[in-house]
């Protein structure tokens, strides 16, 4: 107990610029977790829509390629694509990158990263779509279809804006484990904050003190923390919106830890 | 794709030790993580607010944390602070602490979907407090959160390979990256770790889906 509330312990953060080392490995995982989640929804809808095709076989194919990749470990993911990745695909990278991004973010070991982050989550996210779409009432598409409207019509005006509504909860709460998820990637060397944290503490003198680790790594654990605790009231304030909107109970499509619970209606 | 075949007969030792540390890792951290979350739940339906704040600052904690830093906490943090823990310990605590986060929160809204009416009726008909609970109230939560509770034991077999990324455990990703690492068969030694993965998480689909199938409530 002593070593933890040893103020020379924590005064070592602030002394030269550790914690803003730390601040700006902490900025790459923030941003890594949005663009892997704005890739992902783009990709998971298409998954979404895929699965729910009428077309027999093509939903088929969707629903392997859903279920192998949400039942993947993401570390396994991260790994696997960063070794497997042809060097082009990540020199293409590279040099495509926009120069407003920081250094880190256009290296092409970021690349192989976000697309294994995409990889995974747009499974996951998929898994949640289908799930909202699938909670609405059936009577919703049979009127849609009712009034003439086509297939995209039918999604892009009634069953979409319905269904997204509901899994928009659910969404942020996946934006909470996407951004915990991020801190994986120290594995393949991308300096976040994980990796940051390792490199002050390898230093086992930092002008004469050892590196406070403890400290260190509770001082990343918070940061995480407050930013997923204001994730999560954003999360349930929009639960609470949608609920006075529509003046219902909607059951929302919730994701626990990955994995989705909504009880899907029995077809 | 006999290549693939040969370095899994090559290798299999190495592989079937790594799938049985995993094993023990997710089988000792289910533990942990029922019985904390058992009691974190326990506290949280307290009659005290304060052992219900009390409760809902530990699911916050590690509900909120990511268990890479959690791990780098328990083993690298209290071992620099002096507390000599070893990787097994430091591994199966964090995974079980992190996920009994979960647990907790699963049992809770349990708890509270058992309906008021069915706790009325039962205290009514001369149950006691305790006998509410044990009789009425604890079997239908049960039956509410097996599918939540599965769901949670999915996402810990694939979170155990975090503890083998984090720490000295040779777990089954380990053990294939240290076989890709000396055969240069990247590929074939993660498809049999991704098989090996594969194998458990969808063994405890079914067995999820056979568990639902006899007792649990759709709501």
């Amino acid at each position: 107990m002593g070593y933890l509330f040893d103020p020379d312990n924590w005064e070592w953060l602030v002394t030269a610029n550790n914690l803003e080392f730390l601040l700006e490995g902490f900025l790459v995982n923030l941003q890594i977790a949005l663009i892997a989640l704005i890739c992902s929804l783009i990709f998971g809808l298409a998954l979404a829509l895929g699965r729910l095709s009428r077309n027999k076989p093509l939903a088929f194919l969707v629903g392997l390629w859903v279920d192998v990749w949400r039942n993947l470990p993401v570390l396994l993911v991260i790994l696997y694509v960063y070794l497997a990745l042809p060097a082009s695909w990540r020199e293409t990278y590279e040099d495509a990158a926009p120069a407003f991004l920081p250094e880190v973010m256009q290296t092409g070991r970021v690349f192989a990263a976000l697309l294994a982050l995409v990889l995974y989550n747009s499974a996951v996210l998929a898994e949640i779509m289908r799930a909202g779409i699938l909670s609405l009432d059936r009577g919703q598409g049979e009127a849609a279809a009712a009034l003439g409207l086509s297939y995209w019509q039918r999604m892009r005006i009634v069953i979409l804006p319905q269904g997204l509504r509901r899994m928009l909860p659910a969404t942020v709460s996946q934006l909470i484990t996407l951004n915990k998820d991020t801190t994986l990637v120290y594995i393949i060397a991308i300096e976040e904050v994980a990796r940051r944290g390792r490199i002050l503490t390898g230093f086992n003198f930092f002008g004469g003190v050892q590196a406070p680790l403890l400290q260190v790594f509770i001082i990343i654990g918070l940061m995480f923390i407050l930013t997923n605790l204001a994730l999560s009231r954003l999360s349930r304030r929009l639960e609470i919106r949608e609920r006075e909107r529509t003046g219902t109970m909607v059951e929302p499509v919730t994701g626990l830890e990955d994995q989705v619970v909504a009880t899907l209606p029995a077809r | 794709m006999s290549s693939w075949i040969e370095l899994l007969t090559d290798n299999a030792g190495a592989l079937a030790s790594g799938f049985w540390v995993t094993l023990r890792l997710v089988g000792g951290s289910f533990v942990v993580a029922a019985v904390v979350g058992t009691l974190v739940a326990a506290l949280r339906i307290a009659p005290s607010k304060w052992l219900q704040r009390l409760g809902g600052v530990y699911v916050e904690t590690f509900r909120n944390i990511p268990l890479l830093v959690l791990l780098f906490i328990a083993y690298f943090g209290l071992r620099r602070a002096g507390v000599p823990i070893n990787t097994w310990i430091a591994g199966i605590a964090s995974l079980g602490l992190y996920t009994a986060a979960y647990v907790a929160e699963v049992l809770r809204s349990g708890v509270f979907a058992v309906s008021r009416g069915q706790i009325d009726a039962a205290l009514s008909l001369g149950f006691d407090q305790r006998e509410t609970l044990r009789r009425i109230v604890l079997p239908q939560a049960f039956r509410t959160v097996i599918s939540p509770l599965g769901s949670i034991t999915i996402a810990m077999i694939k979170n155990s390979v975090i503890v083998g990324g984090a720490v000295a455990i040779n777990d089954l990703l380990k053990e294939s990256r240290i076989i890709a690492s000396r055969t240069f068969e990247t590929e074939a030694a993660f498809f049999w770790a991704a098989v090996g993965y594969l194998l458990l998480t969808v063994a405890a689909t079914i067995a999820l889906r056979r568990l639902e199938q006899r007792h649990a409530i759709r709501r």
